[in-house]
């Protein structure tokens, strides 16, 4: 609604927009793309090229559509953040929602989790059940992680990524002191230091430690259980990585952000929402620390 | 619907009822029947405590659903708006809701007075003195009977084979699995594909067939006869068309089936050791639809 | 509970002027725009209703094959123009009926419809929390619901066209390169990643709105049940829908990326995603049933006239039933040798929860006692709910049983018992809810006449249909059968008649909606335009015109102090 007459409250009536509905079509364009990189969807007449595996086009035009979607909608917050439309309860909101969106993330870590720890705690059962005739499989099922698994040693680069997670939290409460403080010099720098820890972890997780691994992802491995602890291993990391990677655009977005003017000692929630998020990806790493890197390496030394 | 189908349905399971009275003397057929409504006839010891256990249980809930119908019904008739125009405002009374939850409480006790016995009874394997292994195939089962070294596939058999023998479509196997009669048999239960599951509802045995696992359930079955099960795990197209039939018979005939089919009648030592490993996997050809990796 | 707005907001409940200028329905951009609460809750509504026309044709098809032995439908013949080529689609068409149902179907009906409608009316708020997410939420609907339909038409494997692995996707079936190693069933993942999406937004919503956004005075404790209902059910989705999508993902590299999460050959464990799929599927069920009790409570209070008996008693009870819903996931495993003492385990958690179910139960009918009853239609629904689910419920206090689970697991018994909870509980609360508050949505009456004979047709309809199937089921029935010996006969014909029944409900249901919208039109009389239930109706809906104004409460009600409780 263009003019809000005669409201007496303070919630914010949203005016009608085209980006939930621009986005949902372009993650249908998104997931139909995927499955034609995937897999390929075999058709006869015109759509035959666009839909054969590998195709990228339809994935493609899905994504544009989807980061479209992102800077329409996150642009069109920022504005009415500007106007004014954020009032303290609508400010409230937005934290609960971080938070509750944060919780479901959560959750969803719980899944790779389970399917490490199920992997790892249950492998002696599984080495007595395992029948089928592979005596490899049940060899390798004995022990956790399997013989043949080299496992990272942690407190070398692991250890390192660790303390480059936990000093970049240290940085980003820096900024946010010196954020509230009107110190708008300090808040850049911590923010250009938590950035720049952020790409570093990403560097040294998958442009030095990924390529050492001494195990595979997937089916590229000849004997079979060693793929499996790859699996998991590459799944939970591989997705903590992702997150990291996210948090740190979103960082950068608020560091952009900052340098624009649009932070005020009293109302910057976009660089809150973002050091929430950062924290949380840092303890799902101390917990991938603990268990995917410590424990396993714990255990076949004891 | 084409109700002439029906009729010959029907037909059917009086044929299988017949079977029942009259194929062989002192012979039971014990499979579904048509028109019945409670479990099917108990074969087992476990099976005869879960008859009677679902008979516990069905007095408990059909007198609790009876009893929320009967109170439905009666504020229907006594407080609709002709029998009682100004309504009343209460809103608590905590003697009724500490009824209405206490009493819930203890009739639930009371039912796992019952149910954890059995639930024992079921799990902890007695010793054995024969012990079978099913392997569930995308589509059929193959058995292997390890200390006897018999291994067969069983196969279902085909509409016109049915009914020329006068065997129950969809239930009939080419070859059954025989047991002896009051003899504890051990169960195997594995699959070579995808999960399926074995079960005899006579027997009051259903044991989930997980690829890369042996499962294990067994059972003792005292009087000779043919008992029908399926295969009760979604295991893709043709899922209902992996049947089981167990034939229970006279030690004797046992002894002279397993030389039937080239077995060595083993010394009834109870099979102690550990099923996994040892049980070497039915060697047969994979059908053509088994997914493989 | 009964909550009446204090006298200074009833003068500003049917308030004009600006908010009134409602934009004309025929403008697309306010449908697919939208950031009104009520036209989304509205997409929401005929988005379930077609999806529950269509899975209750794919029912139809599958009591149609079921009505006799042998193959009626699924033999390679054609119906309607499509042929149905064997038991794999009888599969795909399973599978396809149970996902539409319970994720298109009930959950879009109660969650996305009810739910927006009238959390905001109910706790006095303008809105939503977040407006245009509520939109994205809808939206990804037809997305999923496309990605679903477009998954049953590209190739699935070896035996056909389509995913048939159930609605249960266990692997190692759904991640069989022979039997569904095509495209299909990678669809269909992604759809329940969608339909995933959209339900944690929603959910999020959904609690940020009902923690933030009630209106003076409505403290949690004078909040209606429904909202109760709603705030509970979002929690449920929220903690256990990620771990869906986790173990969907999982289910997707296992297909395509040479992982063996499940695969047993490589070291994996099939169990482990029955593990994954039942700890979201078990706290699904509740998502399903609670809004249902929430709609139940507010109807049976209405028409008794009478205020909801132990109102905390009845919220507390939906939040125990809900955290115990979390720790009891595998009563749907009791079969695939898990070891005793976690059977046990089981057993005895997942009884627990007849308890808070059972205060509920007792606590609607202590709510009609005394009361002064009208036998409207909504009110007949939820009479046929309270008895229904009931039904329902006990079977399934039989099935928690492991030792009687034996027989029991994957017959029609189960069958039986799932649709007394979801067909003729959850949907019979979708009833309850559509006839309750249709006259509030559209200003409009309906036939008092055929809202009874859809009531009556139904009732009897699904009861033949389901009735027979706990028979069916002791006698050892499976389900997810395309044909079945002789020996099932008798009561699959009967059940097959009762779909027969049931369509004609629909129908009549159907012929109601004609007959209130286009053919007589008869709009709600000024007297009873904000309430058309009389005095029992005391939650802020019924404080506003019917149908609401665009945007209601522009000034916030003020709650006042209940007498009761
Ligand atoms: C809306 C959905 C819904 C609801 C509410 C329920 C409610 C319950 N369900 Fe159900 N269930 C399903 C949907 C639902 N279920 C589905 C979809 C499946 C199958 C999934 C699949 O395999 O595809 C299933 C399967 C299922 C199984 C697995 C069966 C099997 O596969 O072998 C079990 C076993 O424990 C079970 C138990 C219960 C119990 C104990 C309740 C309880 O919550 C019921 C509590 C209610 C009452 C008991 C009635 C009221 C109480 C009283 C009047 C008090 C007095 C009563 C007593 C003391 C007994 N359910
Ligand atoms: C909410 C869930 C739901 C509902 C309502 C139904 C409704 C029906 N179901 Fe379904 N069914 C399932 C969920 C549901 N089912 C699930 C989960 C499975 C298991 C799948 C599997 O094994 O994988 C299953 C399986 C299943 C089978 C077993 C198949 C097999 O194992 O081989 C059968 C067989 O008879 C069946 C029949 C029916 C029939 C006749 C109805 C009739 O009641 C249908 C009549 C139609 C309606 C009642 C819908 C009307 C509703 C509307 C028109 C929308 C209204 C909306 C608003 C007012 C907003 N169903
Ligand atoms: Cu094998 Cu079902
Ligand atoms: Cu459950």
């Amino acid at each position: 609604m263009a003019s809000h007459g005669d409201v007496k409250h303070d919630y914010h009536l949203v005016d009608p927009s085209p980006w939930p509905f621009v986005g949902s079509l372009s993650l249908f364009l998104l997931a139909v793309g995927a499955v034609v990189l995937m897999k390929g969807i075999e058709v006869q007449g015109p759509l035959k090229g666009l839909l054969a595996h590998g195709s990228p086009a339809i994935f493609g035009v899905g994504a544009i559509g989807i980061l479209a979607t992102m800077a329409g909608w996150w642009g069109d917050v920022i504005k009415e953040g500007q106007k004014g439309h954020h009032t303290p309860v609508v400010d409230i909101h937005l934290r609960y929602g971080m938070i509750l969106f944060i919780a479901s993330e959560v959750m969803f870590f719980v899944a790779w989790f389970w399917a490490y720890f199920e992997l790892a705690i249950f492998h002696g059962v599984r080495a007595d059940w395992i029948i089928q005739g592979d005596a490899d499989v049940m060899k390798a099922w004995a022990h956790w992680p399997p013989p043949n698994v080299e496992t990272f040693d942690p407190f070398h680069l692991p250890l390192m990524n660790t303390l480059i997670l936990l000093l970049s939290g240290t940085t980003v409460t820096w900024a946010h002191h010196a954020l509230q403080k009107g110190d708008r010099n300090g808040a850049m720098w911590g923010l250009i230091l938590t950035v720049a820890l952020g790409s570093l972890f990403t560097f040294i997780q998958f442009g030095m430690e990924y390529p050492e691994a001494g195990f595979m992802y997937g089916n590229q491995g000849d004997v079979t259980t060693a793929n499996l602890y790859g699996s998991t291993f590459f799944m939970a990391t591989g997705f903590h990585g992702a997150h990291v990677i996210i948090g740190t655009i979103f960082l950068t977005v608020c560091l952009i952000r900052l340098l624009a003017g649009q932070f005020t000692p009293q109302k910057h929630f976009g660089f809150e929402a973002a050091a929430w998020y950062w924290h949380f990806v840092d303890v799902v790493w101390l917990f991938l620390f603990a268990f995917v890197y410590v424990t396993p390496k714990l255990a076949m030394e004891g | 619907m084409k109700i002439g189908r029906i009729g010959s349905a029907v037909a059917q399971a009086l044929i299988l009822t017949a079977i029942g009275c009259g194929f062989a003397v002192a012979q039971t057929v014990t499979g579904p029947v048509d028109g019945q409504i409670g479990l099917q006839p108990a074969a087992t010891e476990v099976a005869e405590d879960i008859v009677k256990f679902h008979t516990l249980l069905l007095w408990i809930i059909t007198p609790i659903t009876l009893f929320v119908l009967a109170l439905l019904l009666y504020v229907v008739l006594r407080y609709n708006r002709a029998a009682n125009p100004t309504p009343r405002k209460f809103t608590h009374n905590v003697a009724v809701e500490v009824v209405w939850t206490v009493v819930p409480v203890l009739i639930l006790v009371f039912i796992s007075l019952f149910s954890f016995p059995l639930l024992f009874k079921q799990e902890q394997i007695p010793p054995a003195q024969l012990t079978i292994k099913a392997t569930g195939n995308a589509w059929r089962w193959d058995y292997s009977y390890p200390d006897q070294g018999v291994d067969f596939a069983s196969l279902p058999l085909s509409e016109k084979d049915a009914t020329s023998q006068n065997r129950p479509f969809r239930m009939a196997v080419d070859e059954p699995m025989y047991v002896p009669a009051g003899v504890n048999v051990r169960m195997l239960v594995t699959s070579n594909d995808v999960i399926h599951a074995f079960s005899v509802p006579s027997f009051g045995i259903k044991e989930d067939a997980m690829p890369g696992k042996v499962n294990e359930t067994w059972f003792n079955v005292p009087k000779e006869g043919t008992y029908y099960g399926f295969c009760q795990e979604l295991c893709g197209t043709y899922h209902g068309f992996m049947p089981i039939e167990v034939r229970v018979v006279s030690q004797a005939e046992f002894d002279r089936w397993i030389t039937s089919k080239g077995g060595e009648l083993a010394a009834a030592t109870p099979a102690a050791a550990p099923a996994a490993p040892e049980t070497a996997p039915a060697e047969t050809p994979a059908p053509a639809g088994a997914p493989g990796r | 509970m009964a909550t009446s707005p204090s006298a200074h907001a009833g003068e500003h409940a049917d308030e004009h002027g600006h908010a009134d200028h409602r934009p004309s329905p025929y403008d697309p951009r306010r449908w697919l725009f939208s950031t009104n609460h009520k036209d989304i809750g509205t997409m929401y509504l005929i988005f379930a209703i077609i999806a529950g026309l269509v899975g209750g044709a794919m029912s139809g098809l599958l009591r149609w094959e079921l009505a006799e032995p042998g193959l009626q439908v699924f033999n390679g013949q054609s119906v309607l123009g499509i042929v149905f080529g064997n038991e794999h689609n009888y599969n795909v068409i399973m599978s396809a009926h149970g996902l539409i149902m319970i994720f298109f179907m009930v959950m879009p009906a109660l969650i996305g419809g009810f739910g927006n409608w009238f959390v905001p009316l109910m706790i006095g708020a303008p809105d939503m929390a977040f407006p245009r997410m509520n939109n994205i939420s809808f939206w990804l609907l037809p997305v999923a619901l496309s990605l679903a339909v477009l998954s049953m038409i590209v190739p699935g494997g070896s035996m056909g066209t389509g995913f048939g692995g159930g609605w249960t996707l266990y692997a190692p079936l759904s991640t069989s390169p022979q039997l569904h190693g095509g495209p299909s069933m990678d669809l269909l993942i992604l759809s329940i990643h969608v339909a995933g999406i959209s339900s944690i937004l929603g959910s999020i919503n959904f609690i940020v709105t009902i923690f933030n956004m009630r209106a003076p005075g409505m403290t949690l404790h004078r909040m209606p049940l429904f909202v109760w209902s709603i705030l509970v059910t979002v929690w449920l989705l929220l903690l256990s829908l990620p771990v869906l999508a986790g173990a969907i993902t999982m289910l997707l590299t296992d297909r395509n990326f040479g992982t063996n999460f499940f695969n047993a050959a490589g070291g994996g464990d099939p169990a482990m995603f029955q593990h994954l799929f039942w700890f979201f599927g078990h706290p699904e069920v509740y998502v399903l049933i609670l809004p249902g009790f929430g709609i139940i409570s507010q109807i049976v209070s209405t028409f008794s006239r009478k205020p909801v008996f132990g109102y905390l008693g009845m919220a507390y009870a939906m939040v125990s039933i809900g955290v115990i819903g979390f720790i009891v996931w595998a009563h749907h495993m009791y079969t695939t040798g898990m070891g005793l003492e976690l059977e046990a385990y089981f057993v005895a958690a997942t009884m627990i929860i007849a308890v808070p179910t059972g205060i509920k139960i007792f606590s609607w009918i202590a709510t009609m006692w005394g009361g002064s009853i009208d036998l409207k239609v909504p009110m007949l629904w939820a009479i046929g709910f309270i008895f229904l689910f009931t039904l329902g419920g006990v079977t399934g206090v039989v099935l928690a049983n492991s030792g009687i689970d034996t027989v029991l697991h994957d017959t029609y018994y189960v069958v039986a018992h799932f649709h007394y909870t979801m067909s003729l509980g959850a949907t019979f609360a979708v009833f309850a809810g559509f006839y309750y508050w249709l006259p509030k949505m559209s200003g409009l009456k309906y036939s008092g006449f055929l809202g009874g004979l859809h009531f009556w047709l139904m009732f009897v309809g699904v009861n033949a249909v389901f009735f027979p199937q706990h028979f069916l089921g002791l006698q050892g029935m499976p389900r997810r059968y395309a044909d079945y010996p002789a020996g099932f006969a008798h009561w699959n014909l009967i059940s097959s008649y009762g779909y027969v029944i049931t369509a004609v409900g629909v129908l009549v249901f159907l012929a109601m909606l004609l007959d209130m919208f286009v053919l007589r039109r008869r709009k709600l009389n000024a007297a009873e335009n904000a309430s058309p239930w009389g005095e029992g109706a005391t939650t802020l809906e019924w404080t506003l015109s019917s149908p609401p104004p665009f945007h209601q409460f522009s000034e916030l009600p003020v709650i006042a102090e209940e007498k009761h409780h």
